[in-house]
């Protein structure tokens, strides 16, 4: 295995692991909050609110803009 | 023991002055949509420098400068200001709040009754009004974002007709993000509360990952094939005009999501 493959393999182990989170969030709810859950926590005062929409702009900037 | 006693009316009188200076204070301040600048039980008297100060302390106030600093020195100058003018807004929207929730503010009592209209009107004025229109409004958003990602994806990244549309679209909605929630949600208690670290964690291990990749490029604006970001894997895709509008399709979805909560 290259390092190219052992990063790869990290990210998708990332993204597993979220989606394994999530499906048991919906399979459980008293017990872990979905993701979705999580950011309306974090979103419930308006620093969170504007901080989790600039994270989401930044995405946009880093791919596409100058 | 007549002296102790007008002490202990003295020191309770002197407690039900400062409870009635304080509770306003930290009404005022929740009201502002800010719980970060309440302290319950400390009597505020502030200079606007004081506030200001305030403000600059807030910790994402600090990672947006940050960034913003990063994004300017990487090649990102855009980038870099616009955080660092979100950062600016944010701390002077939190000095502001704080300077107002003093009541030697003069206007604190309009400026919090107009913070309570800010905090309770908008779920209520939105609900009742856009609720029997959602389904057209849904669908107009829908074919928007179609429109929006079909005609954006056909320009090539990093030319200024997609930096105008992705930053013009970015600001608007951090403007919604501004005014308020668009809808009230029940809030996170207990054990789900008590678990939000298990997404905490992922999400920190996941940016970690990609910071030890970034790390490991040769310079910050050359990708490695060894440790590829996230970007550099992407790059393939959004070389297409199907790619780009596919993930401009995706965050367009996500920012919906994000500003629906």
């Amino acid at each position: 295995m290259t390092s190219r493959d052992l990063t790869i393999a990290g990210y998708l182990t990332v993204l597993a692991t979220c989606v394994v989170l999530q499906v048991a969030a919906v399979r459980k709810p008293q017990q872990i909050p979905s993701l979705g859950r999580v950011f309306t926590h974090v979103m419930r005062t308006r620093t969170g609110r504007v901080g989790v929409l600039v994270a989401w702009a930044w995405l946009g900037l880093h791919f596409f803009a100058k | 023991m007549g002296d102790w006693a007008a002490r202990q009316i003295r020191r309770h009188c002197a407690r039900a002055d400062a409870f009635r200076y304080v509770c306003p204070v930290t009404q005022a301040a929740h009201e502002a949509g800010d719980d970060q600048l309440t302290a319950p039980g400390r009597p505020v008297a502030i200079t606007p420098g004081q506030a200001a100060l305030s403000g600059l302390r807030q910790p994402l106030v600090g990672i947006l400068l940050l960034i913003g600093l990063c994004s300017a020195i990487s090649g990102k100058p855009l980038d870099g200001f616009l955080m660092a003018t979100v950062a600016v807004l944010l701390a002077w929207d939190a000095a502001r709040a704080r300077l107002r929730a003093w009541p030697g503010y003069a206007g604190a009592d309009s400026a919090r009754s107009q913070a309570q209209r800010d905090s309770t009107g908008a779920p209520e004025r939105l609900g009742s009004r856009w609720r029997p229109a959602r389904l057209t409004v849904t669908t107009a958003g829908i074919a928007a974002a179609l429109v929006y990602a079909t005609v954006v994806g056909d320009f090539s990244r990093y030319s200024w007709p997609v930096t105008i549309a992705v930053v013009a679209l970015g600001c608007l909605m951090i403007a919604i993000a501004w005014q308020g929630p668009v809808r009230s949600r029940p809030a996170l208690t207990g054990r789900p509360l008590r678990r939000t670290w298990l997404w905490a964690l992922v999400l920190v291990t996941g940016g970690g990952w990609e910071l030890s990749s970034l790390l490991q490029q040769p310079d910050l604006t050359t990708d490695s094939l060894a440790h590829p970001t996230i970007s550099a894997l992407s790059d393939p895709v959004l070389a297409s005009h199907p790619g780009r509008t596919v993930f401009l399709g995706g965050w367009l979805l996500l920012g919906s999501l994000l500003a629906g909560r």
